[in-house]
């Protein structure tokens, strides 16, 4: 294509010019035959990017091999499981990992027992100011972020907040709400309803209301259609929405440390102190690959149960 | 809804929700107008004078600069990295497609602390702590499948054949992809832009394990300050956090509408 100028006085624009020049350089750098590879690179620098973590799982299993030299305060030369046999033989450290287990336990629990009405009233009101309502409230937290929902949580907590105010108005003497073990779980309970209702709300808007108007019409009530109808089918998203909130809570850091106030150290807490505090960096390490394994075990049984395109990524439609 | 126990059992558990999502929120912004020098209630009287106090203070306005940096970091590098691997991935027919999905998923799967700690030791061997565009890149990668996702979920809109089309009307490769390709996934690419600047925005973790002292980023000076001491000037910050989540829901439903979450995949 050469730029020429015809017999109106017609006049090539300059865009056209560039984008000619544009398409040579591509056709020369990158010809059509190649077009079969151009999937590839245009994948490739997120490929990179996800690389660095890859990388950095790397060092951490590496660093986890070395035990902390005491004379020196760097991690020594030779190759040793000695930092997981600490992390065995530690009741220290199997009190984190317990308490992190049991409180996931309980924060899935309570989490769905809340999500689901609430994803229930969410997909079935035919009131479009309710359901936008509801998805407000619910959106709102979640790009609040953490720390300052955490903050909100202590205020309300604190010897003199509002619930200890409240309940000094029947004339109850203040209570310590705070830095103790049900305050966390009402933390991470606060922090991961969000996350469960938006894994909850796609499967029951699955589920065809026919069903449950089936069930009523043959006579069985409420609660009979909800644990016979309802929530059987509602399965994958319970089993998926409970994996993602008992993930998420297992590894959180900040609500832990903050509403825990440092006696109600989780895992995260304990890898963070190892860095950090103790700056037994092997010893952290092994714990942080232990998790990175925990969570890896959880997420791989949600892929197997819903396939790898959960999140619709390149979906399959 | 038929029955009137069932109305009466989901729509408390329902309030109860509502309550402790937004209570924490209401009260931060209540707190923050405050005229007293401790956090009560009721708040004694009305005053801005913790708003002009936070204005003033060098730390949290240095803190709030440092994170809108990161914020256009992480944005800079994962709209342009996010948009072409969406593309890659619905447009173009690539091998191992599941195995594609599984890795870059791993931002998800890594526990947040995980992938914090592996970075700051990447950086750290590269020598790069300190600065702050290690911290933007960090903010990229763990939040990339958000991109990709909802990139990929406008490009799959997309019918193939418009391409042809403008490539049958002598439209290059280039063209083609500024014309066609391009406008049509922007909404996915507004909406993932959006979701990586609020995030990064308010990134704690990761920001907490790549920064010093020197280089806090405001959530961390919040969880700083929180363990020193409770003072209002902190639920006058926080209130920053409100407006900007405020701006980011009202955004994102005027862009795609909340509803679409409520879809079955």
């Amino acid at each position: 294509m050469t730029p020429e100028k015809d017999d109106q006085g017609f006049r090539y624009p300059l865009v056209w010019r560039i984008m000619d020049i544009l398409e040579a350089i591509l056709d020369l750098l990158w010809p059509q035959r190649m077009a079969k590879l151009t999937g590839w690179v245009l994948i490739a620098p997120a490929l990179l990017l996800v690389g660095i973590l890859v990388v950095g799982l790397v060092e951490i299993a590496g660093n986890s091999f070395h035990t902390l030299d005491k004379s020196t305060f760097r991690l020594s030369q030779e190759y040793t499981l000695d930092n997981y046999r600490t992390i065995f033989q530690s009741a220290t450290y199997g009190g984190v990992i317990l308490r992190s287990v049991l409180a996931s336990v309980f924060t899935v629990f309570f989490s769905l027992l809340l999500a689901f009405p609430f994803s229930y009233i969410l997909v079935r009101t035919h009131s479009s100011m309710v359901r936008k309502s509801l998805l407000v409230v619910l959106f709102l937290p979640f790009f609040i972020g953490q720390v300052v929902r955490a903050y909100g949580l202590l205020i309300i907590l604190g010897t003199n907040g509002v619930a200890n105010q409240a309940i000094g108005m029947v004339g109850v003497e203040p209570i310590r709400l705070l830095f103790n073990f049900p305050s966390v779980v009402f933390g991470e309970v606060q922090y991961m309803l969000p996350f469960a209702v938006l894994m909850l709300a796609p499967a029951l808007t699955a589920i065809p209301q026919e069903t449950e108007t089936a069930a009523s019409s043959l006579g069985a009530n409420w609660f009979r259609s909800l644990t016979h109808i309802t929530l059987p089918m509602a399965k994958p998203g319970i089993v998926g929405a409970g994996l993602v909130v008992g993930t998420l809570t297992l590894t959180d850091f900040a609500i832990p440390a903050m509403l825990g106030g440092g006696s109600q150290d989780f895992i995260a807490n304990a890898i963070y102190d190892q860095f950090f505090r103790t700056s037994d960096q092997g010893l952290g390490a092994a714990l942080a690959l232990l998790l990175v394994a925990l969570g890896s075990v959880c997420v791989g049984i949600v892929v197997a149960v819903f396939g790898a395109g959960t999140l619709g990524m390149g979906g399959k439609k | 809804m038929t029955s009137q126990s069932q109305r009466l059992i989901f729509w408390g558990l329902v309030w109860f929700s509502i309550l402790i999502l937004s209570l924490p929120t209401i009260i931060v912004v209540g707190a923050s107008f405050t005229a007293g020098n401790i956090i009560s209630f009721p708040p004694e009287g009305l005053s801005f004078k913790w708003y002009e106090k936070i204005a003033l203070a060098r730390d949290l306005r240095q803190a709030f600069s440092r994170s809108l940096v990161v914020s256009l970091i992480c944005l800079a590098v994962s709209l342009p990295v996010g948009t072409l691997a969406g593309i890659a991935l619905t447009r173009y027919r690539l091998r191992f497609t599941s195995a594609l999905q599984i890795y870059l998923l791993l931002p998800f799967t890594i526990p947040l602390i995980g992938s914090g700690i592996g970075m700051m030791l990447v950086f750290g061997n590269m020598g790069v702590l300190g600065s702050m565009w290690p911290v933007g890149i960090a903010c990229a990668v763990i939040n990339l499948p958000f991109i990709i996702w909802s990139v990929s979920s406008s490009a799959a809109a997309l019918d193939r054949d418009l391409e042809l089309a403008a490539a049958n009307c002598g439209a290059g490769r280039i063209e083609t992809f500024l014309h066609v390709t391009l406008p049509s996934v922007m909404p996915g690419v507004i909406t993932g832009g959006l979701l990586m600047f609020v995030l990064a925005m308010t990134e704690f973790l990761v920001s907490l394990l790549l920064t010093d002292s020197r280089t806090v980023t405001l959530p961390v000076q919040i969880y700083n300050n929180v363990r020193s001491i409770i003072t209002p000037d902190l639920a006058a910050v926080s209130s920053v956090f409100v407006v900007i989540a405020l701006a980011a829901v009202w955004i994102l439903d005027r862009l795609v509408g909340l509803e679409i979450f409520l879809k079955s995949k």
